[in-house]
């Protein structure tokens, strides 16, 4: 078949652009990655895991956007390869805004105990509803106080 | 359920506010919670770690408050 004269069978004749395909999954399974990768400190703390995913997925977009812009004779994609570009950039986007800033708003908490201060004293009911007070967790060994959200 | 150490419930978060530690409007439906934040408290009563994370995702991890304690032990651990 002689594609550089297809002609008007152009549309038929291109092959499977599989960078495109595989680099929108990748970039839209980066998006979903993090779900999983939360649970775990060292791809939590920095997501340097999602990221990898969607440098990969860009990196396949950006290889299948070529050839379809390089050799539109031979490869599809030039439009719906754009449309994943765009779409996966804004996933991209939107995980950097939640994770960089979102995230990242936390009060300031200026009034909190320092190291060498006393920490404040307090009296709660406990999971069996008896009130603990600071001073009873204290002896002999201190106590870690973690304020924790709860539904995290 | 077992745990070895007490869950203590601040249901209208008088001890979050008295540590500084509201998150307003954080929880579901905008209630006010705590932020996420780890202290060692000493025998006397005094704070000798304070972990005030600047990710709401990004939580002290045990083996930093082990080493918070043993470092204000100075190294013993009993």
């Amino acid at each position: 078949m002689d594609l550089a004269n297809g002609g008007g069978k152009i549309g038929v004749n291109r092959k499977w652009n599989w960078p495109l395909w595989v680099g929108f999954v990748v970039a839209v399974g980066g998006l979903f990655s993090y779900q999983f990768f939360i649970q775990f400190p060292s791809t939590r703390d920095f997501p340097w895991a999602t990221l990898l995913l969607f440098g990969i997925g860009a990196t396949l977009l950006l290889v299948g956007l070529f050839r379809a812009f390089g050799r539109p004779q031979l490869y599809r994609g030039k439009v719906f390869g754009s449309i994943f570009l765009a779409i996966s950039v804004l996933l991209f986007a939107f995980f950097s805004y939640v994770t960089f800033y979102v995230l990242r708003q936390v009060p300031l908490s200026a009034q909190a105990p320092r190291v060498g201060e006393k920490g404040p004293e307090f009296a709660l009911p406990d999971q069996n509803g008896k009130s603990i007070a600071l001073a009873d967790l204290l002896s002999p060994n201190g106590a870690v106080l973690i304020f924790y959200r709860g539904y995290w | 359920m077992g745990f070895a150490f007490p869950l203590l419930s601040d249901a209208d978060a008088a001890v979050i506010r008295r540590y500084d530690l509201l998150h307003r409007g954080a929880g579901p439906k905008n209630v006010d919670i705590a932020r996420p934040a780890e202290f060692y408290v000493d025998a006397s009563g005094t704070v000798q770690w304070a972990n005030l994370t600047e990710n709401i995702a990004v939580r002290a991890r045990p083996e930093q408050a082990l080493h918070a304690i043993d470092a204000a032990k100075g190294g013993r651990r009993d």
